[in-house]
């Protein structure tokens, strides 16, 4: 596919949410990250798709400031956050969660959904020992949200389990849950539905749109193709490390050169 | 005191195995208690090695709020205890080279304050990178430290060492080795309880998530940084304490306990006890103790004389066996952490967990009591 080919994203949404300039990323001789300049409109769920090594997940990870770009900006609300560590951006409202989520070791799901909200005062040894009461004035909140949450996403059976017992679907679920209770401004779901069986990814499609439509913004990147065409709009394919295109998901599936990049357009 | 049956219900026999363990420690304290009234045991003796059974508790609880909660590897034990002990015996022993014979107040807090200043030294430059960094650069900390002491004879006697340590309170009405079994009991305490109160804490969940996935943590907005650094340097200052301890336990210091063997025996001592557990650490590191000392007498019993063979030196091997037998019978160590470690004044009431309300009932302040252990 020659240069031309690479239409970019849509740069002149109204509410933006999340919004990247130019990101550039390169690993050695290998550009990962090609000039990417998107922007995520408040109130939607806007999915990234693209064939693999088409560096959606290099571009997670720069927005959420796991790696460090080699050019570019993100901003966040409109705030230059390009200079901040990940857990600040978190704090700025930009959170993520991960393909493949690893098992929190010696804790219930209880005590792994609670590691969400943030920050907490019992994170402060000092208030441990001079403030107890307003520790746990705040945990008890904290579990009782964790109980609500759960049971909205229809786990709540699953409160006392060790995390470590949870099937990756469920584990899935306890991820987005909790990711929900930091209250960010936008979730990055990295694949929310690989390796989960079909009725379970039907719930999390189900449980997703709910929070979309009260008013929680995604951006998701994920290969199950009924599944994003279904969920999101507007899509933003990803090819080479650079924007293909964006539309709504029925201009993507009529797209040639998104068929073309998948169906190994590898000549020039 | 339905409070104390609920407490020993949760806390010392949650399942068949834990009650087997507690059963054979309790036999072996009362195998003690007439060891010492048949005289058998020197009661001397016996509380010598309390106080050095309190030691290793205290420097295993330290190494655990590292390892155990956090990841953190730490392979200089030894230094963060030689800095407790020298700054003790420095500070304190007339005949030091400093000469300044100062109350022991003045060498446990120079130790709190000098190991907590080395820890932050050396976790700036490792604790931001991966756990790898900081389990080489604490091996050669270890070294670095007893190096120093070592060749630096002006300041720290080198491998004179350092004697005329004076004894801990010694205007209480009781013998030294009572007074310093009795000291060490307490700084346990102290430390076991505050320990408690941040391992379930809101904190030590974060410390706990770091641990499995520090990448998570980050995402969700935790300054990993900052509580490693903190769980770093808590542990670390731990171990001094102890170290600062063993200047007036033993009364005489020199740089030949600060080998890496000792930092080893305290990672032993963590892991047969269970990663993670405030308990573990305790009880085991009374087993490696139990074992390093008692191997002493292995000699004197009659049908091992005449074996022909010197046993005690093998007790390495004996250590290394029981933590094979361990690891292959309870893989999380003797007394592992429980599943769930909640704030214990917020399980109450919002259905959390199978807790007794014992502990919960005790809400706020910094002198929570009852509630489990772990």
């Amino acid at each position: 596919m020659n240069d031309d080919a690479y239409e970019g994203a849509r740069l002149d949404k109204d509410d933006v949410v999340l919004k990247t300039t130019g990101l550039e990323k390169a690993f050695g001789g290998l550009v990962a990250t090609d000039d990417v300049s998107i922007e995520v409109e408040r109130g939607t769920i806007t999915g990234m798709i693209g064939p693999n090594g088409a560096g959606k997940s290099t571009l997670f990870n720069l927005i959420s400031g796991f790696y460090e770009n080699d050019a570019g900006r993100v901003t966040v609300n409109g705030e230059d956050v390009t200079d901040l560590e990940p857990h600040e951006r978190a704090r700025k409202g930009l959170v993520r969660t991960f393909q493949t989520p690893r098992r929190l070791e010696g804790m219930s799901v209880r005590e792994a959904m609670l590691v969400g909200p943030g920050p907490q005062k019992g994170e402060s040894i000092f208030s441990l020992f001079f403030s107890g009461s307003d520790v746990t004035e705040e945990e008890r909140a904290n579990i009782e949200q964790t109980r609500e949450l759960l049971e909205r996403f229809e786990i709540g059976h699953l409160i006392d389990q060790p995390s470590t017992d949870l099937s990756g679907g469920q584990m899935k679920l306890v991820e987005l849950a909790r990711a929900f209770t930091t209250n960010p401004d936008i979730l990055l779901l990295d694949e929310p539905v690989a390796g989960v069986n079909p009725t379970l990814a039907n719930d999390i499609k189900r449980f997703i749109r709910e929070l979309n439509e009260e008013g929680q913004t995604f951006l998701i990147i994920e290969h199950d193709m009924p599944f994003i065409m279904d969920l999101a709009d507007p899509i933003i394919v990803l090819d080479q490390g650079k924007v293909l295109m964006e539309g709504s998901p029925d201009e993507v599936r009529s797209d040639d050169r998104v068929i073309e990049a998948y169906l190994g357009g590898a000549g020039p | 005191m339905s409070a104390v049956t609920s407490w020993v219900r949760e806390t010392l026999v949650r399942d068949a195995t834990e009650r087997r363990i507690f059963a054979a420690l309790g036999l072996i304290t009362v195998l003690l208690v007439v060891g010492v009234l048949t005289g058998v045991v020197g009661l001397r003796f016996l509380l010598f090695q309390i106080a050095l059974v309190g030691m290793y508790a205290l420097l295993s609880l330290g190494l655990n709020v590292q390892w155990g909660y956090a990841g953190l590897i730490n392979f200089s034990v030894a230094a963060f205890w030689g800095i407790g002990a020298y700054c003790a015996a420095l500070l304190t022993a007339p005949n030091s080279p400093l000469g300044l014979g100062l109350h022991p107040v003045f060498g446990f807090l120079a130790a709190i304050v000098v190991s907590a200043f080395v820890a932050v030294l050396i976790g700036i430059p490792t604790l931001r990178l991966r756990e790898d960094y900081l389990a080489i650069a604490s091996l050669g900390l270890a070294e670095v430290i007893r190096a120093i002491i070592l060749n630096e004879r002006q300041w720290t006697a080198g491998s004179s060492g350092i004697s005329g340590i004076p004894n801990l309170m010694s205007w209480l009405p009781l013998t030294d080795s009572a007074t310093t079994a009795a000291i060490v009991v307490f700084l346990i305490a102290v430390v076991y309880l505050f320990l408690r109160r941040v391992h379930r804490s809101p904190w030590g969940r974060v410390l706990r998530t770091i641990r499995s996935d520090e990448n998570l943590a980050k995402a969700l907005g935790k300054n990993t940084y900052r509580f490693k650094m903190q769980a770093f340097v808590l542990g670390s200052v731990i171990m001094a304490v102890a170290g600062a301890f063993y200047a007036h336990l033993n009364l005489y210091i020199d740089p030949s306990d600060l080998v890496p063997l000792t930092t080893f025996y305290i990672w032993i001592a963590v892991i047969l006890g269970g990663t993670g557990s405030n308990r573990g650490a305790v009880v085991g590191a009374a087993v490696v103790i139990a074992i390093r000392e008692g191997t002493r007498f292995l000699n004197d019993i009659g049908f091992i004389q005449t074996l022909g063979v010197d046993l005690a030196p093998l007790r390495l091997l004996f250590v290394g066996g029981l933590i094979i037998l361990i690891m292959r019978f309870r893989q999380d160590g003797l007394l592992p952490p429980k599943d769930e470690l909640i704030w214990p004044a917020a399980r109450d009431g919002s259905g959390a967990g199978g807790a007794s309300p014992s502990g919960a009932a005790s809400d706020g302040g910094a002198s929570s009591n009852g509630g489990d252990d772990r």
